[in-house]
């Protein structure tokens, strides 16, 4: 992308060309007020808050204006101010102020901003429009007197939720916002998910407050607080009073463990006082020369199998593990302090926790659901903080726990590590090309990619590799093009690293070129072979159904199973008569994959729920709280169509849920030993399996060597 | 229930018992003072220990009913109720020293033999029947389903000929057909392409009224040549001949339609099979357990 330079406020900046001068000022620092632009949205310059002064014969809206090689740009010039105070005036003569939403949280952006420019009372006789208000929602309270027609909401509706069920209606001063063809909110087909609350400015769309999110124990913590920090005061109010309990306050006392290594959750953390200490549970297994070695059988298997090497050989004088610190073999344990963060990475990854946290003395912290985490996301500046942060760690830690590497000097390590990219990758997306020229290695980090050779006759499925897999080096080492091409088959994320740097690798590291070059032989060797056997049926279709993502799936061994019901019967009467299991599905082999939760490794259905109701607790199981508003998109996003809408019945008010549905998924039947459906099939024919290892034997054609890495294998190699 | 390796204990167990018993009866029968008979107390004890089997085995409906309670795996249940339920017969046999002494007995005796052979026959068909639905309906659906998923069926048959045939009523198929995700036949504006004559479309037309709607609506009369895989193909494969090239995919779809009947065809035969051995065994049990009770009082206390 090519950068051009432009200045703002007499400060030379350098932008990618493209950038609007709103974000070239924000990506440097400085703030343009602004009303009608969410940075998280479309910009389209209604509000003209934003105008700054480009040189141009008229004052320019910054979120929509591109920045230009040359630029001039002036954004609180007398002329810029004055013509700011004059829209905000106007806007506020015609605003009910103080809103609902400055009354209860104190945050309406039109108002704040309005004060900050000292606009007591405006100049222009008070004039609000009657538009009424709509107080059909039970959830969202619409006052269309204190709307501003920013749109914010409508592209939030259509735009991020793609509900598509604002719009405007009228014109001049009736203009407004409308529900499906302007009917009451509360008849239309608006799903409650709270993104248009989210998203307005000022109080024309607030929350009723009964969604109850409820985080478990721990104190509740006031909007009012909230705000006073820096991490939260670029959030919405509205969203923060919708949400109470999504973030609430936890005392640990020293020693307290506050999450575990291995758990999966869903909350991450934020110290307010005191310090933790991050450490790996398995720490003394990893320090060298510890007296507790491996098993009688794990010996045996390292001789049998040459790829399950002792951790001493994959670490590099370091303990792998998600922390700001890195953990070193000598004191194996990092400390964080006041307004340091943790756990994000598991929210991000939606993988399970890497470190153990403990508090090294007597602590307050802020515990926050997976969905504030997003919303504090949408601000571009703390995201850009929030991700680099994550990049930094990930980066090392995972260039120093890859087998491959082992030889790799700490200091090339950091070397590397300042030039490598993380990049990620949605299902999907094609990481290398068959064919094309090799200008990257690639480490996979986190998901599962597909590795396929391309034939006239359709594609043959090589392997998956998941996390500590990587590919690349075929072409980089011998042919100069991609071997075969590499689909993400979920959320991928890989460390790449360009063809000068590991030339240079492998320059400096003859050990680590030699292993490469045989690696690459041997692959090419395999590939040969598997293309000649076309074995790979049973592992195409194991991949296509998407059963390695999984982390719990449900099979029926079709040759044992009398079609009785048995097990939906039971699933049925351990969900109060709605049943989590459909007795169909895809087959593989002599099983049936039923339509129930598969607890994937990497649930695409968490990604986006508006109220943090579907998430992990600390085990494997997807759980949906009681605070589900309904909306539907994890049912929308479940590749598998294993997430069920069921009616609720209407029980008052008291109810979490006040919306007519609900989403439904197989919980394992966390307050049972057991899940129902496997305790009560007679004929042995259910069962809830980790597919990785029991469908091996069918898919050992592409397991018979390095090739194809599972998760089991990743972990092998790290202990 | 598959009897395969995972029943070994069980059978182990039952082959012991049943020596123990076996043995044990033989001295009984042979020296006993006036033979072996029910109310002798080596008579009361094979009796018990009979009547508790067969009452464990009939317990297993219970257990069914109550699938949440934690109060052993269902397989296990129904591994018991297999061996053990077996086991009874001869713990009864000895019980009544292979006599029935009156007609109470007697027709309990007839009852038992036919409740455990229903039950042997019942094991069987549970052993080999799930394969083949496995292997010969891959199409297989839940059997509740089965006269919605003919019904769409029905639709998307109709669906394909009335787009082939320019006849609008029929080319109108529900959300669900489109589910199916079949052909893309199915797409609208496809009618353009399809490059048939007026007489084409009549001779199509009949053939799909007079051949494949009435399979569709009785696919279990075996008049129609589709209910047989052999002649179906032979049908359509003479009907392709008729038609141009054009309209050979929409043939393709009516004919993996026709083959999808046959298949819920066959699931439902041998979902009846595989079931209705319980009409008898289930009922007779019940008979079995009450009468069972009944004689245990008399005996006991007249």
């Amino acid at each position: 992308m090519k950068t051009i330079e432009l200045t703002i406020d007499d400060r030379q900046v350098a932008v990618e060309e493209g950038t609007s001068v709103f974000d070239a000022a924000r990506m440097n620092g400085i703030s343009i007020p602004v009303l009608c632009h969410a940075q998280n949205e479309r910009p389209i310059g209604v509000c003209r808050v934003c105008t700054v002064d480009c040189g141009d014969k008229v004052l320019q809206a910054s979120c929509v204006r591109p920045a230009e090689n040359g630029m001039k740009v002036y954004t609180a010039s007398d002329k810029v101010k004055k013509h700011r105070r004059m829209i905000l005036e106007l806007l506020m003569s015609d605003h009910p102020s103080p809103c609902a939403r400055q009354r209860v949280s104190g945050d309406c952006e039109l108002e704040t901003q309005a004060a900050a420019e000292g606009i007591v009372t405006p100049r222009f006789s008070k004039h609000v429009s009657r538009r009424g208000q709509d107080d059909s929602s039970l959830v969202i309270s619409v006052d269309h007197e204190a709307c501003i027609l920013c749109d914010r909401c409508i592209r939030g509706c259509d735009e991020i939720r793609h509900n598509d069920v604002l719009g405007r209606r009228g014109k001049g001063y009736n203009a407004g916002i409308a529900f499906d063809l302007n009917r009451p909110m509360g008849t239309s087909s608006c799903v409650s998910c709270g993104e248009c609350m989210v998203s307005c400015p000022t109080g024309a769309l607030t929350n009723k407050s009964v969604i109850r999110t409820v985080l478990p124990g721990g104190d509740p913590v006031g909007v009012d607080e909230l705000k006073q920090l820096p991490f939260f005061q670029k959030v919405s109010g509205t969203f923060l009073d919708l949400n109470k309990n999504a973030v609430i306050k936890r005392r640990f006392r020293a020693g307290d463990i506050i999450c575990r290594e291995g758990d999966y959750g869903s909350t991450a953390f934020y110290i307010l006082e005191g310090k933790v200490e991050v450490y790996l549970q398995s720490m003394m297994k990893q320090k060298p020369g510890h007296a507790e070695g491996p098993g009688v059988i794990d010996r045996l298997a390292r001789v049998f199998s040459p790829r399950r090497k002792p951790a001493s050989a994959t670490n590099n004088g370091t303990i792998p593990m998600d922390s700001v610190i890195d953990l070193t073999r000598e004191k194996p344990v990092a400390e964080l302090g006041e307004g340091d963060i943790f756990g994000e990475m598991t929210c991000m990854s939606l993988y399970p926790r890497s470190a153990t946290v403990r508090a090294k003395t007597d602590c307050v912290m802020l515990e926050m659901l997976r969905n504030v985490l997003d919303v504090i996301q949408r601000n571009k500046t703390l995201r850009a903080e929030l991700e680099k942060n994550y990049r930094k760690r990930a980066l090392e830690d995972h260039l120093r726990t890859v087998p491959i590497f082992s030889g790799l000097s700490a200091e090339f390590i950091d070397h590397l590590a300042q030039r490598v990219e993380l990049v990620r990758y949605t299902n999907g997306e094609v990481l290398c090309r068959q064919g094309e020229p090799a200008t990257h290695f690639f480490l996979v980090r986190i998901g599962f990619v597909k590795m396929v050779e391309e034939h006239p006759g359709g594609d043959l499925v090589l392997a998956y590799q998941g996390k500590g897999g990587f590919f690349g080096e075929i072409g980089l080492l011998t042919r100069g093009t991609y071997a075969f091409t590499v689909t993400a088959l979920d959320n991928v994320e890989v460390v790449r690293i360009a063809a000068e740097e590991f030339r240079e690798m492998l320059d400096r590291f003859p050990d680590i070129s030699h292993k490469l070059r045989t690696q690459a032989r041997e692959r090419e060797e395999h590939n040969k072979r598997h293309s000649a056997a076309v074995a790979a049926v049973s592992l195409d279709s194991f991949l296509k159904q998407g059963l390695m993502e999984s982390n719990s799936l449900l099979v029926i061994d079709l040759e044992k199973c009398t079609r009785c019901d048995n097990c939906v019967k039971a699933c049925s009467e351990a969900h109060d008569g709605v049943t989590r299991l459909v007795r169909e599905g895809l087959r593989f082999d002599k099983f049936l994959i039923p339509t129930s939760c598969r607890h994937c490794r990497d649930p695409l259905c968490m990604i986006g729920c508006p109220v943090g109701s579907i998430r992990r607790r600390n085990s494997l199981e997807t759980v949906i709280e009681d605070w589900c508003v309904g909306c539907g998109l994890c049912a929308r996003n479940c590749p598998y169509g294993n997430i069920t809408m069921q009616p609720v019945p209407d029980s008052g008010a008291q109810k979490a849920s006040v919306t007519k549905r609900k989403a439904t998924a197989c919980d394992l039947c966390a307050d049972l030993p057991e899940p129902s459906c496997v305790y009560a099939c007679p004929h042995d024919a259910a069962h809830r399996v980790e597919p990785n290892t029991f469908f091996r034997s069918l898919i050992s054609a592409a397991a018979d060597d390095n090739i194809f890495v599972t998760p089991e294998d990743v972990e092998g190699r790290r202990h | 229930m598959r009897i395969d390796a995972t029943h070994k204990g069980w059978a182990i167990a039952t082959i012991g018992i049943l020596a123990v018993a076996t043995i044990g009866y033989l001295p009984y029968s042979l020296f006993y003072p006036g033979g072996p008979t029910g109310n002798t107390w080596p008579g009361l004890i094979y009796g018990v220990l009979g009547y508790a089997m067969m009452l464990f085995a009939g317990l297993l409906g219970a257990r069914k009913k109550r699938p949440l309670w934690r109060i052993g795996r269902a397989k296990v249940w129904m591994r018991g109720h297999l061996w053990l339920g077996a086991l009874s017969l001869p713990m009864i046999l000895f019980h009544a020293g292979f006599a029935a002494r009156g007609p109470l007995t007697f027709v309990m005796t007839i009852l038992l033999v036919v409740v455990v052979l229903s039950g042997i026959v019942g094991a069987m068909l549970q052993h080999y029947l799930p394969a083949r639905i496995m292997a010969e309906v891959p199409l297989e659906t839940i059997y509740e389903q089965l006269p919605v998923v003919r019904e769409q069926l029905r639709e998307e048959a109709g669906a394909i000929v009335g787009r082939l045939c320019a006849r609008p009523e029929f080319a109108a198929a529900t959300a669900s057909t489109y589910e199916t995700g079949r052909v893309g036949v199915l797409e609208a504006g496809d009618e353009e392409t399809v490059d048939l004559t007026e007489q084409e479309r009549a001779n199509l037309w009949h053939v799909f009224t007079t051949g494949i709607v009435p399979f569709l609506r009785e696919p279990e009369s075996k008049e129609s040549p589709l209910a047989n895989a052999i002649k179906a193909r032979l049908y359509f494969e003479a009907l392709r001949r008729q038609c141009p090239a054009s309209v050979h995919e929409a043939l393709n779809d009516l004919e993996s339609i026709c083959d999808e009947e046959r298949q819920l065809t066959r699931q439902r035969r041998m979902y009846l099979i595989l079931h209705s051995w319980l009409l008898v065994h289930v009922p007779l049990a019940v008979t079995l357990l009450v009468l069972g009770a009944i004689h245990a009082v008399v005996a006991i206390r007249y």
